[in-house]
């Protein structure tokens, strides 16, 4: 095993058991750090694939900016394990079969896919994730959705202020 | 000295150099707070601390030692796990940065050519970036997990002010970024370095008032230092620390100012760059250890300048501290951004 | 793209109009002007005068469709914007974002009928979603507001995560985003389909996603709360004018990818539509509320649409233009007499046809119309789309469930002329009705008995 793959599977393990843990935390606020810690292997993985600015942007935007403002909310409404609503039994069964269906699925999907298997991921090389082609990228070929989306953080904004005004 | 497809020289090197780079922050993080009691000693007129050793100056260790010996106490109604992570968070990501600041050129030493950085990374100073946006969550876990009201307080005043000024401090980056055409740190010194070059300040100066101003939030500085504002929450959010854990509070705190003085001076202030010398006609090894020099001159008199403010300057009320944030800054900086890119497009003749 | 770029800049307009004039009457009437000038620019296309051109890469694609779509969706705006104005300048105090907000949303709307790529459907979906999860919440002071606000923005952000998932899947086996560049569909030895499983998957989630966005059933638990929750103004244009180009992005982006799922997938959407229906026509039966009766009633109406998607042929996509157009017109007419009304309960409307005989009358029609009644819209909206599932070749006993299930709309909406003409009573109506309100509901109810009888005045735009 060379060095990527060993940090390859670290870090997907890590990013499962985390993800794990999230859903079994009975405290919010353990939830929400458990993800924060989903967050920092998904950016490992980003650098494995040399997506450097993917994988601090992740960081930033997520950890660092949205999950401060959930864990802001969780303590501010001082959510804990009492707090959360006690959910039937036929919910929970019925939220397992639903979401075991749907894993089965996904894993004939994986085992099925021949056509994926002879392709790999480009592990520490290739040069599209770093910034300078990403940015040609987005102000090339992507540039029409680029503009768009300012629409779309422009009604977020607009939004924000009517929400928030008094 | 290749084994096992991995370049041990490079590791060992690495190693030396992290150990120096944490160790000597430490150790200036440690001096800086004596430096701290006297400046504010100086600038209140009396003599500050004078007596452990010569001229006080074994006053940190002494205070190190109090720190340690003294009793630890984790309150019961406390989340004992995240208890001790807060602390530990807060210096973790405090110390981080440093991995891509570059402290100097390179030295020359048995035979190999050692770089005076960590990591050049190519995205370092969004590296630095996230690494700060990490540090809120020292603050917030550590006031959540004291289970007291004025803990929690103090660490929401603390996140609310770091987000906001964050945005800020990035859109003030832009413009820098738009000079440099890079975002390694090592790039935009040698830039600055280079014949002809003036440094970033030259362009920037808004952008470095911004940036400055930013980093004094983000550092929990006067007039910033709100989640400690003791007449309104008693001692802030780390109210139920005692012993190391509280040190490691407070001293991060001044591992913050030496990484923020260290990143203000190698974006605006030409890093390791000694002015009107050019280095390349000199030795590598002497000029690296010129370079470091200069970078540590700039930093203490960063340092200086943020302790001047801290005693000369009263602390914001919470709103005026959102309103300078939200509706000065961040326009502010917007505009900085603008006149800069219209400066590269007049300059570059379209 | 004539239509994104002044939907958007007309949406900036009405921010800025905010600060120039504090008079709401002004604000909806420079809204109503925007609203002609983006119809205008939109049609300046249609027929290839002018056009502001943009090179989007193959991202979007302009036809025919799409852009008579645009007309018809704006114009519906138009008419909302003029019965309902009065209602949305009292809504809240932001007038000037409210409208704004609308003009995102037909953005959003320009942008799904003519998206040739699921990165920009995505940009679409969200554009549109975004402000309508604000105008729900627009009515701040109201707990039930909020709540519909919160629900909606939960179940809709998880929709779209969902979404994104499809998305990625289906990525991941192409490589592209392109909707159409697809290698022509081969079959295996066995007659099964030699798709790549991670597109199917991808396809089958954004199905699920995009089910959700029209509230098809099992997917609708979302519309009767949001929908009664929301001020009755933006419900009303939210179960309109928003859901109609649900529906186009939902054919478009299955239009050429139906082979890839096979067989399975003619059984998967009967199935929500045998389901939609049932759970719409059903539920809406039981309903005390006007407003929540017609929130379930669209679940119903959105069954109908799915016949679109099920034949998939140019008869389904005639047929979903004048389905938009005539379930959007009878809806906007209904609400807007609705909300004149003091609650949403069915015994308001009593006496309204002594003491209101126009609006009586043209509510009548509207709802008519949304029953499939012979002689007004709904009719041939509802023809069309059956006549082109049969033409598909589809089922019969799939014929037989919609028209039993019409046959149980009848019902519930009968139960509102009833109160109106048959029941004793003042209706609560609480604001005053101008003559001009009068004249547009009765105009209203002349156009969609105008396209019950000549449905080919939708149709032939498509042509001409």
């Amino acid at each position: 095993m060379s060095t990527i793959q060993i940090l390859f599977f670290f870090l997907t393990a890590l990013a499962l058991f985390s993800a794990i843990m999230v859903l079994v935390s009975k405290n919010p606020v353990h939830s929400v750090l458990w993800l924060i810690v989903v967050f920092f292997a998904i950016s490992g993985h980003y650098v494995l694939l040399n997506a450097q600015f993917l994988a601090i942007v992740n960081l930033i935007v997520y950890a660092g900016a949205i999950m401060v403002l959930f864990l802001f909310v969780i303590m501010l409404m001082n959510l804990n394990s009492e707090a959360e609503p006690r959910k039937h039994i036929w919910m929970k069964m019925a939220g397992v079969i639903s979401g075991g269906c749907f894993l089965m699925v996904l894993v004939s999907l994986v085992r099925q896919a021949t056509d994926m298997q002879q392709r790999t991921a480009l592990m520490g090389s290739g040069n599209v994730g770093l910034i300078k082609n990403l940015g040609k990228a987005l102000f090339s070929d992507y540039v029409v959705p680029f503009e768009i989306s300012s629409v779309l953080f422009l009604s977020a904004m607009v939004g924000a202020i009517v929400i928030g005004k008094k | 000295m290749t084994l096992l497809a991995i370049d041990w020289g490079l590791l060992i090197e690495k190693l030396v150099l992290i150990a120096v780079v944490v160790f000597g922050s430490l150790g200036i993080a440690l001096y800086t707070t004596f430096a701290e009691r006297k400046v504010a000693a100086v600038l209140q007129d009396r003599p500050g601390p004078n007596r452990a050793g010569p001229f006080g100056l074994l006053q940190p260790f002494a205070d190190g030692l109090k720190l340690i010996m003294k009793e630890e106490i984790i309150p019961n109604t406390s989340n004992r796990v995240l208890f001790i992570l807060g602390p530990g968070l807060a210096m973790t990501a405090a110390l981080m940065t440093c991995a891509v600041i570059p402290w100097s050129s390179h030295v020359e030493m048995f035979g190999r050519k050692i770089e005076l950085q960590i990591a050049d990374i190519n995205i370092g100073i969004l590296y630095i970036f996230g690494v700060v946006s990490m540090g809120v969550y020292g603050i917030m876990i550590g006031g959540w997990a004291s289970n007291n009201k004025f803990s929690l307080m103090a660490a929401l005043r603390g996140a609310s002010q770091a987000i906001s000024y964050e945005l800020a401090m990035g859109l003030s980056l832009i413009a820098v970024l738009m000079l440099s055409g890079s975002l390694s740190l090592k790039t935009i010194v040698e830039e600055q370095m280079a014949q002809g070059g003036l440094w970033n300040i030259a362009y920037q100066p808004l952008g470095f008032l911004i940036f400055f101003v930013c980093a004094l939030a983000e550092c929990n500085r006067t007039p910033f230092d709100l989640p400690e504002a003791e007449n309104e929450l008693n001692f802030g959010y780390h109210q139920e620390y005692s012993s190391m854990k509280l040190g490691f509070y407070l001293f991060a705190e001044y591992v913050n100012m030496i990484m923020s003085s260290a990143v203000m001076a190698c974006l605006f202030f030409g890093g390791y760059d000694v002015p009107f010398l050019d280095e390349s006609t000199l030795a590598p090894n002497i000029a690296a250890i010129i370079g470091v020099a200069a970078l540590l001159t700039k930093i203490v008199i960063f340092i200086f300048v943020f302790m001047w403010i801290r005693w000369t300057i009263p602390r914001f009320r919470y709103d005026q501290l959102m309103n300078l944030g939200w509706k000065t800054m961040i326009p502010l900086a917007l505009v900085n951004m603008l006149i800069t890119g219209a400066a590269i497009l007049w300059k570059a003749g379209v | 793209m004539n239509a994104i770029i002044f939907s958007a800049l007309a949406g900036v307009v009405m921010m800025y109009s905010g600060i120039i004039t504090s008079k709401k009457t002004v604000i909806k009437y420079i809204a109503a002007i925007a609203l002609v000038v983006l119809i205008a620019a939109n049609l300046l296309q249609v027929y290839g005068i002018w056009q502001i051109s943009v090179d989007t890469r193959d991202m979007l694609s302009f036809e025919k469709f799409g852009l008579v779509f645009n007309t018809l969706a704006f114009t519906a705006t138009l008419i909302y914007v003029l019965l309902s104005g009065k209602e949305i300048e009292n809504a809240g105090v932001n007038v000037a974002e409210y409208f704004a907000l609308i003009f995102f949303v037909l953005c959003g709307v320009s942008i799904l009928s003519s998206f040739n790529g699921l990165l920009m459907m995505f940009l679409g979906i969200e554009i549109l979603t975004i402000p309508l999860y604000i105008l729900t919440a627009s009515d701040k002071r109201n707990l039930r507001s909020n709540e519909a606000s919160l629900k909606y923005f939960l179940m809709g952000s998880f929709s779209t995560g969902i979404m994104l998932m499809g998305i990625a899947l289906v990525y991941g086996a192409t490589g592209s985003f392109a909707l159409h560049t697809n290698a022509p569909v081969a079959l295996s030895a066995t007659g099964g389909i030699k798709a790549s499983f991670l597109e199917v998957a991808g396809m089958i989630l954004m199905f699920v996603s995009m089910a959700f966005k029209v509230s098809a059933a099992p997917f609708h638990f979302w519309t009767p709360d949001v929908y009664d929750g929301a001020p009755g103004v933006f419900t009303s244009f939210m179960a309109t004018v928003v859901k109609a180009a649900g529906f186009i992005a939902f054919i478009r982006l299955f239009e050429g990818h139906t082979a890839i799922l096979g067989p399975t997938w003619k059984i998967l959407l009967a199935f929500v539509i045998v389901a939609t229906l049932l759970i719409g026509n059903v539920t809406a039966v039981f309903q005390q509320s006007v407003k929540r009766m017609l929130s379930y009633s669209s679940i119903a109406q959105a069954g109908f649409m799915l016949f679109a998607l099920y034949s998939s042929n140019d008869m389904a996509k005639e047929g979903l233009l004048l389905y938009s157009v005539a379930y959007s017109l009878a809806t906007i007419g209904i609400f807007a007499v609705l909300i004149k009304l003091k609650d949403y309960a069915f015994d308001d409307f009593n006496g309204l046809g002594k003491t209101h005989p126009a609006l009586a009358f043209a509510t009548t029609v509207c709802l008519l119309s949304l029953a499939g009644i012979p002689l007004t819209g709904g009719f041939f909206a509802k023809y069309y789309m059956l006549a082109s599932m049969v033409k598909e070749g589809g089922p019969l006993w799939l014929l037989i469930v919609a028209v039993l299930f019409a046959a149980v709309s009848v019902y519930y909406y009968f139960r509102v002329i009833q109160a109106m003409y048959f029941k004793e009573g003042t209706p609560s109506v609480q604001t005053e009705i101008t003559s001009g309100f009068k004249a547009g509901m009765v105009l209203l109810a002349i156009l969609i008995i105008l396209l019950g009888i000549a449905p080919s005045l939708v149709l032939n735009l498509f042509y001409f």
